[in-house]
């Protein structure tokens, strides 16, 4: 039996039919890009608010009741409370019929679902955040935890790339981890506009540039997969073992609960066995199916 | 505790079982034919039924089915589960590979999380199994650990044995009904030996093998291996009618329906043969017809087994005997490029 390691998989206690979605409100809106938003939401239920709790990688599944459900990342770090954070892409008809919500509108989640980023194993490592567009989402659920728990960790490098500038997401993020001296955070663009004064560059490229060192470090890649399948090799130039590269993977999902069927990856779903991954576990099937 | 029926008295004992359960037979619906709910007296399906076209998963993970419904007022919703019928059901003829296949789904089911709409009517449902005499050329569950006669995965077996069927009680469940039955006689040593003799009589009758033997790691070694992947699925036509057909197959979609302010979530069936299925908005994993079909062959044979230690085929046969191009699971199985 070819051997895969699968002992994350995580038995999960549900109360009632795991299919019913609690109903959340939507508490603010941020424009991301023309094409990205943050929602800030909470559980209309009082109860629920204080009993829902969730790790950094974690999803849920969001419905525009009529129209459809959709999985997305939790992009809030567990160690702020008040509220959760997911951010939507307008690309279909979900996220179409999300970007349509005002302040106050009701949506169904239902959730925490899958793995998260394994904490224990990052720490005392030196981290190397890599993101692409809105690929920052599930990362940041993880930055700020570490930022949150900073003498955990040792070094956070950050390379952050998007499509142009005005495709940059979580621009606020951007300005407080700059500023955070125990960061380095290097943010590119594929191409600049006249007031870009940053570099240029694809991902995978700026990651050769820099060049972090894959002594004790583990990488943290989340972005199109295009992106993904490029970053992979950099990384495997750069010294990093495939158990040391870490990403957080998205695919058509529709149950999240590893039921539906379509989000494999070999014989792991993406919704149950992930999204987190670490590259040893699926570079079996990633060069063609992913 | 084994027993004996006539098959001339079949109908009593349906309607006895009536009283309790709402009954289910092999039934002609149209050009096919499945398990539908027993009109109270006809039994002509013993003399045509080999294998119902639509599998028996459907009583339990019907092709549509209802999840919730909602109510939406003002900027509101009031979600609702569907009201349980609570009835107990029994069904009767399965299949011994279709019976097997209901344990193979009960596994996805109940992994992790529990999908309550399939349990809850599994748990209501006795399944009354009946021994094939006359399997189909498509047929090879002798490969797969199972076989014509197979009472692994019934509450009750009956056995062809002529004018009688021998009737077994295989479970807990088996038991206490057929002890609340009347009208039954005790088998004999003879009826026995003849239930014996018929099921090797059976057993010999399927002659279509697969060779299962380092499957999960064969199917691996070529998994990369697009040239193969693509001479052997040329003809597919993605109908998805494998897949639908197929009676471990379990995928399924979610949709939404909002009418006024009346509106329902419910699942279908879906099919991994169809290029929708993965379809994300910028990119689609498998927009390939030789990758979707891999998958469907991979899943059964490589994926479930890694998870379930089962391979999610039993040999009914019925990708081969429904697929419209003739397309054949088995020869792909015989044929793969294995690299060592
Ligand atoms: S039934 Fe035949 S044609 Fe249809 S999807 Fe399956 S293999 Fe392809
Ligand atoms: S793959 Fe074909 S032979 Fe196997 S269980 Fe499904 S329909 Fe039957
Ligand atoms: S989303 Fe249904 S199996 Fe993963």
């Amino acid at each position: 039996m070819p051997v895969i390691d699968i002992s994350h998989r995580k038995k999960f206690l549900a109360k009632g039919n795991v299919y019913l979605p609690h109903i959340v409100v939507i508490e603010k809106i941020i424009d991301e890009t023309p094409t990205v938003r943050t929602f800030h939401f909470n559980f209309k239920d009082e109860k629920l608010r204080k009993e829902f709790t969730f790790e950094s990688g974690q999803f849920a599944e969001f419905s525009v009741f009529g129209i459809g459900e959709a999985p997305f990342c939790i992009s809030s770090s567990p160690t702020r409370s008040g509220h959760l954070e997911f951010a939507v892409q307008r690309v279909g008809r979900v996220t179409n019929a999300l970007h349509r919500l005002g302040v106050g509108a009701e949506i169904g989640c239902r959730g925490p679902y899958g793995n998260s980023f394994p904490l224990d194993f990052l720490q005392s490592k030196n981290l190397v955040f890599i993101a692409g567009g809105i690929g920052l989402a599930p990362l940041r659920a993880l930055i700020w935890n570490v930022i949150d728990n900073r003498d955990k960790y040792k070094n956070i490098d950050i390379i952050y790339g998007a499509r142009s500038p005005a495709d940059l997401c979580f621009r606020y993020d951007l300005d407080s981890w700059n500023k955070d001296k125990t960061v380095n955070i290097v943010t590119t663009v594929d191409k600049g506009d006249e007031s870009w004064t940053g570099r240029e560059g694809f991902v995978p490229q700026v990651l050769e540039q820099v060049a972090p060192s894959a002594t004790k470090a583990v990488a943290i890649v989340c972005g199109p997969p295009i992106m993904i399948r490029f970053t992979f090799p950099v990384l495997e130039k750069l010294g990093f073992t495939p158990k040391q590269v870490i990403t957080t993977l998205e695919k058509r999902m529709k149950c999240g609960i590893g039921k539906c069927g379509r989000c494999n990856i070999g014989n792991l779903y993406v919704c149950r066995d992930g999204p987190v991954f670490s590259y040893a576990q699926i570079k079996n099937f990633i060069s063609s199916e992913y | 505790m084994t027993k004996k029926i006539n098959k001339r008295d079949i109908g009593k004992l349906l309607t006895q079982w009536n009283q309790e359960f709402a009954i289910f037979v092999p039934s002609k619906e149209g050009d096919t034919t499945k398990m539908t709910s027993w009109d109270g007296k006809d039994v002509s399906f013993l003399d045509w039924y080999r294998n119902t076209v639509i599998p028996p998963k459907a009583s339990f993970f019907p092709p549509l089915e209802e999840m919730f419904h909602f109510q939406k007022n003002k900027g509101s919703y009031d979600l609702e589960l569907p009201a349980s019928d609570g009835q107990k059901k029994l069904i009767f003829g399965i299949r011994p590979c279709d019976a097997k296949a209901l344990a193979i789904l009960d596994m996805i089911f109940k992994d992790a999380y529990e999908d309550p709409y399939y349990l809850s009517k599994r748990e209501n449902t006795v399944l009354v199994g009946l021994g094939c005499t006359n399997p189909y050329d498509s047929c090879f569950c002798t490969s797969l650990g199972s076989n014509p006669s197979d009472s692994a995965n019934v509450d009750i077996m009956l056995t062809d044995i002529g004018d009688q069927f021998l009737m077994e009680a295989i479970t807990d469940k088996g038991k206490s009904l057929i002890a609340n039955t009347s009208g039954l006689d005790d088998a004999t040593e003879a009826d026995e030996a003849r239930a014996k003799e018929a099921q090797e009589t059976s057993y010999r009758k399927v002659t279509k093998r697969v060779d299962t033997k380092d499957i999960e790691e064969r199917l691996l070694s070529c998994f990369e291996d697009q040239d193969y992947w693509e001479k052997v699925t040329a003809k597919c036509i993605s109908c998805g009618i494998c897949t639908f057909l197929c009676p471990t197959c379990y995928c399924f979609d979610i949709n939404d329906e909002l009418v006024k302010r009346q509106g329902v979530r419910f699942r279908s069936w879906d099919s991994c043969a169809l290029p929708i299925y993965t379809k994300m908005p910028m990119e689609n994993p498998r927009e390939e017809k030789w990758q979707r079909v891999r998958q469907k062959v991979c899943h059964k044979y490589e994926f479930y087994p890694m998870n379930f230690d089962v391979i999610a085929c039993t040999g009914c046969g019925r990708c081969i005997r429904q697929c419209p191009v003739n397309w054949d699971i088995t020869q792909i199985l015989a044929s793969l490029p294995v690299k060592v």
